[in-house]
């Protein structure tokens, strides 16, 4: 019982401490001065409007959403058929195709950006929308990858000869059964494959200049110098949205992964 | 099943030319960079100077310390809360929107989240006010520029990683073998350390080593809270790309991350599969 009780302390504690710091970006980009204050003094949306009226934060929104976009459906497109092959057939070097398809997942994000800095400028292609894009496909399949791969099941096969017996040509067997039996899959890897892109600076960082920038990676330049209620304005911004996603996500695909109800 | 060629061929194609394009080539280019002068000659010397050099050992020592110190820490925050999670919340509405305060700082950029932290940690942020109010402390206490400030964003930064992975492993436990374990007439305390945690061992391994490799990585975080006073080694390879411009250099520190990463991540994946229940 003391144990229980225990747990119950620390794991209340640790949610606040997960709540915190959100709670006081979105409080302080209301304050009505001109310094960052929380909790707030007086309301307003005034730091809203200073935000959207600025040119070079409104072109890194559309920047970072264009890429985040971008990257997300070339990943989704190149991580299918991939996922086909390995979910499919035994071949030589699968394993290894995988690791390397998994791979960026635990590679640090500050190598592969300096990598792609220099093999850019190697190839004419630093610090261009292309060189991030790139980039960003690279450490967002991953994602796309494992959230389809399990879909992929000798059921999910069934059905796709069934398909094909029944006189269905490959093409129209993939757009009407194979598709629609991954589209959850798709969904939800491409949700957290569009964030992961949308959030990164790590890599960004390397490929971006003052004519060309994304959100976070705006924001990391602007925070080392000067805090204020602005930069707490875009941050509320992001914190808005990503809880809306997830709100979303809750909606479509249910997020109560931690149910005791499943059984082996 | 065995594969007609060309199909394997048309799916795999595109993934790999890709792949093999904008991340296999560009990692080589940093290996040969890293071992080559700028007339081209080979050369060890970029890595001589930094194995030859102490100030280079330091910040490794510094880069571990604070990643292993992570994960300590994300664990014993981290595990008690997926426990509470899945074994004590009865209520799924609260569970639920537990879950999503739990996801929304992960859907956060790691940029907003070390703001909020800088915020709050400064000499008159919120919790130099609450320990003062509750008269913990008489003076204001530095956090922010020191390993104490860093490994604060960093555990709040990594810590959903470890309860989605230990709560994962947590809710596909058959309770059956607990259970087994309580009729026999084993205490709960022994039920848990012989029966419960080996079965969660691989999530809680898995979460781990997520957590580190992230944690020894990280850049935007510790470049935030250290306000320069301390440097991992994230910020040795940014600053020769960004204002040094030596690419071999920087290079030969790029490669140096790498491989202490896999290797370590390697080791801990080993050591996790080692220990799970047969």
């Amino acid at each position: 019982m003391i144990t229980r009780f225990l747990i119950r302390i620390v794991a209340l504690a640790a949610l606040a401490y997960l709540v915190l710091p959100l709670v006081v970006i979105v409080g302080a980009s209301l304050t009505e001065t001109s310094y960052l204050a929380f909790p707030p003094q007086g309301l307003t949306l005034k730091w809203f409007g200073v935000l959207f009226d600025d040119p070079s934060y409104v072109s890194a929104f559309v920047t970072s959403t264009l890429l985040a976009l971008a990257a997300t459906v070339v990943a989704i497109v190149l991580a299918i058929p991939a996922s086909l092959a390995l979910a499919r057939y035994v071949f030589a070097g699968r394993e290894a195709i995988s690791s390397l398809l998994m791979s960026p997942l635990v590679l640090p994000y500050v190598v592969l950006g300096a990598a792609l800095l220099q093999f850019g400028s190697a190839i004419g292609l630093a610090r261009s929308f292309e060189a991030l894009l790139v980039g960003h496909v690279v450490i967002v399949m991953p994602f796309v990858l494992r959230s389809v791969l399990p879909l992929l099941t000798p059921e999910q096969r069934a059905l796709e000869e069934a398909s094909m017996d029944l006189g269905a040509t490959p093409v129209a067997t993939f757009f009407l059964v194979v598709l629609p039996q991954i589209r959850g899959g798709i969904v939800s890897g491409g949700l957290l494959a569009f964030i992961s892109s949308w959030i990164n600076v790590e890599l960004s960082i390397f490929n971006t200049s003052s004519a060309l920038n994304t959100i976070p990676v705006k924001m990391f330049n602007y925070v080392q110098y000067t805090i204020d209620p602005t930069i707490a304005a875009v941050s509320a911004i992001t914190i808005v949205a990503a809880a809306l996603v997830i709100i979303l996500l809750d909606l479509l695909i249910g997020l109560d992964m931690l149910s005791e109800s499943r059984r082996p | 099943m065995t594969a007609p060629r060309t199909t394997l061929a048309l799916l795999l194609f595109a993934p790999l030319a890709f792949f093999a394009a904008f991340f296999v080539a560009p990692m080589v280019v940093v290996a040969l960079s890293s071992i080559t002068a700028d007339d081209g000659a080979l050369t060890a010397a970029h890595y001589a100077r930094i194995l030859l050099d102490q100030y280079h050992w330091d910040v490794l020592w510094v880069t571990f310390r604070i990643a292993l110190l992570t994960t300590l820490i994300c664990m014993l925050v981290g595990f008690p809360l997926a426990w509470y999670l899945v074994r004590i919340v009865r209520w799924r509405a609260w569970r639920r929107a537990c879950v999503i305060l739990i996801i929304v700082p992960l859907f956060t950029s790691n940029i907003v989240r070390s703001f909020g932290w800088m915020v709050l940690l400064g000499r008159t942020g919120l919790v130099n006010q609450g320990l003062m109010g509750l008269g913990l402390t008489e003076r204001p206490i530095r956090f922010l520029g020191t390993e104490t400030g860093i490994l604060i964003g960093l555990v709040y930064i990594l810590v959903p990683f470890v309860v989605l992975t230990v709560g994962n492993a947590l809710a596909k436990i058959d309770t059956a073998y607990e259970e087994a374990s309580a009729d026999l007439g084993v205490g709960p305390a022994r039920t848990f350390w012989f029966v419960t945690l080996p079965l969660t061992l691989p999530g809680a391994v898995s979460g781990a080593i997520m957590v580190f490799a992230l944690a020894v990585s990280a850049y935007v975080t510790p470049a935030l809270l250290s306000g320069g006073q301390i440097t991992v080694f994230s910020m040795l390879i940014f600053q020769q790309y960004s204002s040094v411009f030596d690419f071999h250099y920087g290079a030969a520190l790029s490669i140096t991350l790498l491989v202490l990463t896999l290797v370590l991540v390697t080791v801990a994946g080993r050591i996790g599969e080692g220990r799970k229940p047969a």
